[in-house]
């Protein structure tokens, strides 16, 4: 979080962290189609030639002042390959919310657990845990054929039991949803320190 | 807990006379370099302010692209047994040079500016500049408390408010 008093900015950092293809770059530039221009910076994407993120995406969300202040949420994804581990510590400096995006085809739930407990050990050399971090998990891509249930999912990666959403990202089902409540989690979570 | 792992969890507060300090010092360096911009940002990515000729640059992805690139060095550094990062980043264009700097653990300088301007002449002026915002930015402060004055459940309330209008829910 930063805040610049001189401009009542406060500014915050939510990143996406999941897999490769389950879906997080698509999350982003859903929200970044849906939103007014005034409101929103380009959307940044960092690319392989194989359309793959090799760095991360960004874009700026800004909403209109609240009690005097601006506030200003930076999104940001990270590559979900295994072998871009460097890359997801340095897009996780300074996070103040995560969103999970997990993949829920059946033949994908392994990849989804390894990247669960890659960013938890990630948190953890930064001091934090899921246990106590503000995050949300979206079980996307519910329209294809052979998902893995709710149920399974929630059981396998959601042992926290924070909020979790059924998500299509492509066409936008539940994406704002998510954005929301983790806006929102961030915000409990700085309510209660303070 | 080690100091980037402090500085990690809690808020990066910056007053207003900090700010307008910032502001005035590069103000200065863009004048005596010439540049056609400076920008300040956070090492977390978060653009500070901007002065300079150049219109429409979309601050929050150069801040963004900025200090990534520029993590993304210290863990080389890091890699390479260097006890701190490198110092400054410099990319060489057709038109446009950019230098890029840290100033101290937290902050960020970019100067962009034309080819025909000598980097000797904009490396002496950044670290004149990097060395005066140094001094300023010691009081910048990591401070929860700070944010305690408008945090509260009437913010997250009209927050929402706020985000299902805008999001259109």
């Amino acid at each position: 979080m930063f805040i610049n008093r001189a401009l009542q900015e406060i500014s915050f950092k939510i990143v996406y962290y999941g897999p490769g293809l389950s879906g997080k770059t698509t999350n982003l530039e859903y929200i970044h189609r849906h939103l007014a221009p005034s409101m929103r910076s380009d959307l940044v994407t960092l690319n392989t030639r194989e359309e793959r993120t090799l760095y991360f995406d960004f874009m700026q969300l800004e909403l209109g002042r609240i009690k005097g202040q601006k506030p200003r949420f930076n999104l940001y994804t990270v590559p979900g390959q295994v072998y871009y581990r460097f890359s997801r510590k340095i897009i996780l400096k300074g996070v103040d919310g995560l969103v999970f995006v997990a993949d829920s085809q059946r033949s994908r739930m392994g990849e989804n657990l390894d990247s669960l407990l890659d960013l938890e050990r990630n948190l953890i050399e930064m001091g934090f845990s899921l246990e106590t971090f503000p995050w949300v998990i979206q079980y996307n891509k519910r329209d294809l054929r052979d998902v893995e249930t709710i149920e399974t999912m929630q059981a396998k990666l959601n042992f926290f039991g924070t909020a979790h959403f059924e998500a299509v990202a492509p066409n936008g089902t539940e994406v704002l949803s998510t954005l929301k409540t983790i806006i929102t989690n961030v915000i409990t979570k700085l309510e209660l320190v303070a | 807990m080690d100091p980037a792992k402090e500085q990690n969890s809690q808020a990066l507060v910056l007053s207003e006379d900090i700010y307008n300090g910032i502001t005035e010092l590069i103000q200065d360096l863009s004048a005596s370099t010439g540049a056609k911009s400076v920008v300040f940002c956070e090492s977390n990515g978060y653009a500070v302010t901007q002065v300079g000729t150049i219109k429409g640059l979309d601050l929050p992805a150069i801040a963004s692209l900025a200090a990534n690139n520029f993590s993304a060095t210290a863990r080389m550094a890091d890699m390479l047994g260097e006890k701190s990062s490198f110092k400054y980043l410099y990319h060489e264009g057709d038109n446009i040079n950019l230098y890029i700097s840290n100033v101290g653990f937290d902050f960020i300088l970019l100067v962009i500016f034309e080819v025909d301007v000598a980097l000797g002449m904009v490396r002496i002026y950044t670290k004149k500049t990097i060395n005066a915002l140094a001094g300023l930015l010691q009081s910048a402060s990591h401070k929860d408390a700070q944010a305690k004055q408008f945090l509260d459940a009437e913010f997250k309330n009209l927050l929402s408010e706020e985000l299902n209008r805008s999001l259109n829910f």
